[in-house]
């Protein structure tokens, strides 16, 4: 698939790998286990054999299994723990192995995880990332191919994160565990494999390099990304739809029409100015996301741009989303999945509406 | 001598010496125990399971309690305390000042004589809304405490770090895995491993001790400082809960310095104990996670402090988790809201004002000439004169400033939730 | 495509490290599960251990003649993506396709 470049800089503080997101996920992990010694990663199958998706690999044999650990198979443990280790002073990384198994949990992750530093008025903060690999794609059962993005954004307290590709996922990754606040890091699992380059801080000798390298790696948690440059709609997406927008973007450029993608990264907050720069330039909007459509993010994002961009719209804004069904299997997974076609027509319904 | 004479040491405040610790085989003679059961399920015999035998360790770890007989009139001036304290809270509720409380009448042994057995410097409580009788134990602010029944801030507004007692719970079992993964926290703290070692480790605590991250169930290391314990209170209704279980089971398999502490006090609102633990026991069921178990007289202060510092001291020497259930009674309703009239008898009600546990306790310090008229008559002054003191604070808490309302949901606040509360000061406040 | 690793295991009889004699496949082989890998020496008795892994062999972590302790990383494979993870299959990365073309407005 293509992708556009990464356009930020290449300095002496920084170098480049290529990686898969896997393997970028891994790689922050392992520095982050490395830069604080609070930090703790736990779940089901994370410890000896790495994770089912093998982002752990390695981890607990550089770090061992005071840092890196299995648990019981127990979603609500798993993140009633983390939450008690918090309040312990300990920065939690506990992973659920799939999407669908947080329902379990998620007794512990809205009535407690996200609401023990409001109930203890700011002396117990929650540092946790929930690792949630998301979203479908991979010909999985039933239960692993769910988008709850728009569940957890909608619940005060927590932040929710979905990266599109290898450089986005090391770098959200290290910062939703440096976070102070609980983050929901949403995984896209049908591009685990899929490789990019990565733009690391290179090893530095001294702080003021190292923070160098920081600040030209990293944005600040809200921030969007424009992927893609276009004038005559944007695509807004984020996770996994990120890399099919780019791609109905080529196709729409083979017809004249230039697309801007939109990766929203952080689902929670929203960039609401972002969204509001890039609409009020190409003036249509096209939102793309894997959940069922009714109370889906969408709805939110069409919110922010008819608040924000009401008088630049010309059209009214397009949802190109999954329906309003259980995630289905394999065999109707691409019909259920937002394709170029379904994409590609939001566009043309954009482009040809015409005040009545 | 009295059983409960035997154990020596210095948790309480005013006896920080350390002494050693001969043995706490007798504290669980039958002769301890009172005579009346008025429940058919309750054993007034204390059944102990492998609970037992952690003198030594905890006399190493230089974590034991003082014993009961040494402080029961101290234990009975808190539940003293307690009760005037919940007496007043009623009061209030029935005057409008408190929107609603939930009265902890009849269980003040279960909660004072646990709560005295916590050792603050290592240990951290997990309370549910019903706790008061611990917050008194552990001298949390109870102005504090009483903010979150006051419908001043849900989990209270007490400083919940510094007391060493978690921000109240409004909702039951949730809190005990959090009790449990403070628990692992405190073990990691220690150098230990959850469980095993992995491969290749880099044993970065203990290189020349192969074993230094086994758990240490049966040989409890007795030469480190003392790992701190977590206590989880939760009710009979709670043990329903998938979360307890999920609790017991985490803290069997990484042997977890927990004690879970079950006040089975008859009654989940309307539901009996009958129609909610299934075999009747919650006690019984932590055989089935590997960890041993106390059945106990909630109503013998003395009882209830010398199961828990047993347990605690198992925690803190490396021995892992104990289940305690103390069997009690709700005199009282649920909340000030319900009419127990409803569902249960006067007759039982009035045959458990029989075990009431401050005249069990008063019984016992008289017996034993340990006090006499002028110590009661001074510790209900006191106990009085604190609950005055509680009122006031209650009376005198002023309405939150609105700001609060979006002050402590996110250490770093999003932008967009800073503007949502500039626009609501200025179109509100 | 993914890397996979895997220690040296506990042969058994309370042995905690083994010498590795011969390596029994080159860097690069694709290997199928359960193919001679490598022989190692215990202090009870040399043996030859399977491929844990169907995959192609791109490092090895001893040389022959090392002393490696249990758990110690062995050797790592690169297996195919549809290989790499436990539940599901990867999707293929080739584009998706289309029919629906565009047409600018006239404005």
């Amino acid at each position: 698939m293509t992708m556009t470049a990464d356009t930020r800089p290449r300095t002496p503080h920084t170098e480049t790998r290529h990686l898969s997101m896997q393997q970028a996920l891994n790689l922050a992990l392992e520095h982050s286990l490395a830069a604080d010694d609070r930090t703790l990663i736990f779940g089901e199958d994370v410890g000896r054999v790495g994770g089912v998706f093998r982002v752990t690999d390695g981890l607990q044999q550089k770090f061992g299994a005071a840092r890196v650990f299995d648990t019981p198979l127990a979603e609500s443990g798993i993140m009633g723990m983390a939450v008690g280790l918090a309040m312990a002073g300990w920065r939690p990384v506990p992973e659920l192995q799939f999407d669908g198994f947080s329902y379990p949990a998620m007794n512990q992750v809205i009535s407690q995880m996200a609401r023990m530093n409001n109930r203890s008025r700011g002396t117990m903060p929650m540092p946790i990332t929930l690792r949630l690999p998301s979203f479908g794609g991979i010909r999985a059962p039933e239960l692993h191919g769910e988008s709850l993005e728009s569940l957890f954004a909608h619940v005060p307290g927590l932040k929710v994160v979905s990266p599109s590709t290898p450089n986005e996922a090391y770098h959200l990754l290290r910062q939703a565990i440096a976070d102070p606040d609980p983050v929901v890091f949403m995984e896209p699992k049908s591009r685990y494999w899929q490789r990019g380059d990565v733009l690391l801080p290179a090893p530095s000798d001294t702080e003021s390099d190292a923070a160098t390298a920081e600040h030209e790696t990293t944005t600040p948690v809200g921030t969007s990304n424009v992927v893609r440059e276009g004038k005559h709609a944007t695509l807004i997406s984020w996770g996994a739809m990120v890399s099919t927008c780019l791609q109905v973007a080529e196709y729409a450029a083979e017809d004249g029409v230039e697309l801007e993608v939109l990766d929203l990264r952080w689902l929670k907050p929203i960039d609401a100015a972002g969204i509001q720069a890039s609409v009020s330039k190409t003036r249509r909007a096209i939102v793309v996301h894997e959940a069922p459509l009714t109370a889906g993010l969408g709805g939110e994002v069409s919110a922010i741009i008819m608040e924000r961009c009401f008088d630049a719209l010309r059209a009214p804004v397009e949802r190109v989303t999954g329906f309003d069904v259980p995630y289905p299997s394999g065999a109707l997974e691409d019909a259920y999945l937002p394709n170029a076609d379904r994409i590609l027509n939001a566009v043309q319904k954009t482009l040809e509406y015409r005040r009545g | 001598m009295a059983p409960w004479q035997v154990v020596g040491l210095s948790r309480w405040p005013a006896r920080r010496a350390l002494r050693t610790m001969k043995s706490t085989e007798n504290s669980t003679s039958r002769d301890s125990n009172p005579p009346v059961a008025h429940r058919s399920f309750i054993e007034t015999n204390v059944t102990r399971n492998t609970a037992a035998d952690t003198s030594a360790a905890s006399a190493a770890a230089g974590t034991s309690a003082p014993s009961a007989a040494e402080i029961l009139p101290e234990l009975y001036r808190q539940m003293s305390i307690a009760r005037a304290i919940d007496r007043e809270a009623v009061n209030l509720q029935r005057t409008g000042a408190l929107p609603a409380y939930a009265p902890l009448i009849g269980q003040e042994a279960a909660q004072v004589g646990s709560g005295a057995a916590i050792d603050k410097r290592y240990d951290f409580a997990f309370p549910t809304y019903r706790e008061l009788g611990v917050a008194v134990a552990m001298g949390v602010d109870l102005t504090g405490y009483m903010a979150t029944h006051l419908a001043s801030w849900h989990g209270g507004l007490y400083d919940p770090v510094a007391s060493r007692f978690a921000p109240i719970q409004a909702v039951v079992a949730g809190s005990v895995l959090h009790a449990m993964g403070w628990a692992l926290g405190q073990k990691l703290d220690a150098g230990l491993a959850p469980v095993g070692r992995a491969p290749n480790e880099a044993s970065a605590h203990d290189s020349s001790n192969p074993d230094a991250n086994e758990p240490a169930a049966t040989e409890p290391d007795t030469s480190s400082a003392p790992i701190g314990a977590a206590i989880a209170y939760f009710g009979d209704g709670a043990s329903s809960q998938g979360d307890v279980h999920e609790a017991m089971n985490f803290a069997g398999v990484y042997t977890l310095p927990v004690v879970f502490f079950c006040q089975n006090n008859g009654w989940a609102i309307s539901v009996p104990t009958e129609n909610q633990v299934a075999g009747g026991s919650v006690s019984a069921r932590a055989a089935g996670y590997g960890l041993p178990s106390e059945k106990i007289d909630g109503n013998d202060v003395a009882a209830v402090y010398e199961a828990t510092a047993r347990a605690l001291n198992r925690a803190h020497s490396g021995g892992g988790a104990t289940v305690i259930e103390a069997m009690t009674y709700r005199v009282g309703p649920h909340s000030t809201s319900d009419d127990p009239g409803r569902y249960r008898s006067l007759d039982e009600e009035q045959s458990w004002r029989a075990r009431d546990p401050l005249k069990l306790c008063e019984k016992r310090l008289r017996d034993e000439g340990l006090a006499g008229d002028e110590f009661f008559t001074e510790a209900a002054a006191h106990a009085l004169e604190v609950s005055e003191q509680v009122r006031a604070g209650i009376l005198s808490q002023v309405d939150r400033p609105m700001h609060e309302l979006f002050d402590f949901v996110y250490a770093e606040p999003p932008a967009a939730l800073l503007a949502q509360r500039d626009r609501a000061l200025e179109e509100i406040s | 495509m993914a890397e996979i690793s895997f220690e040296l295991p506990d042969l058994g009889e309370g042995l905690v490290e083994a010498r590795v004699l011969e390596w029994l496949v080159s860097i690069g082989d694709m290997v199928t599960r359960g193919e001679p890998l490598v022989e190692v020496e215990t202090t009870k008795s040399a043996v030859e251990l399977p491929s844990p892994q169907t995959g192609v062999v791109v490092t090895f972590h001893a040389e022959e003649d090392d002393l490696l302790h249990v758990g110690d990383t062995l050797v790592t494979f690169e297996v195919d993506d549809e290989q790499a993870g436990i539940v599901g299959t990867v999707p293929k990365a080739e584009a998706p396709e289309r029919r629906v073309r565009l047409q600018l407005p006239d404005d």
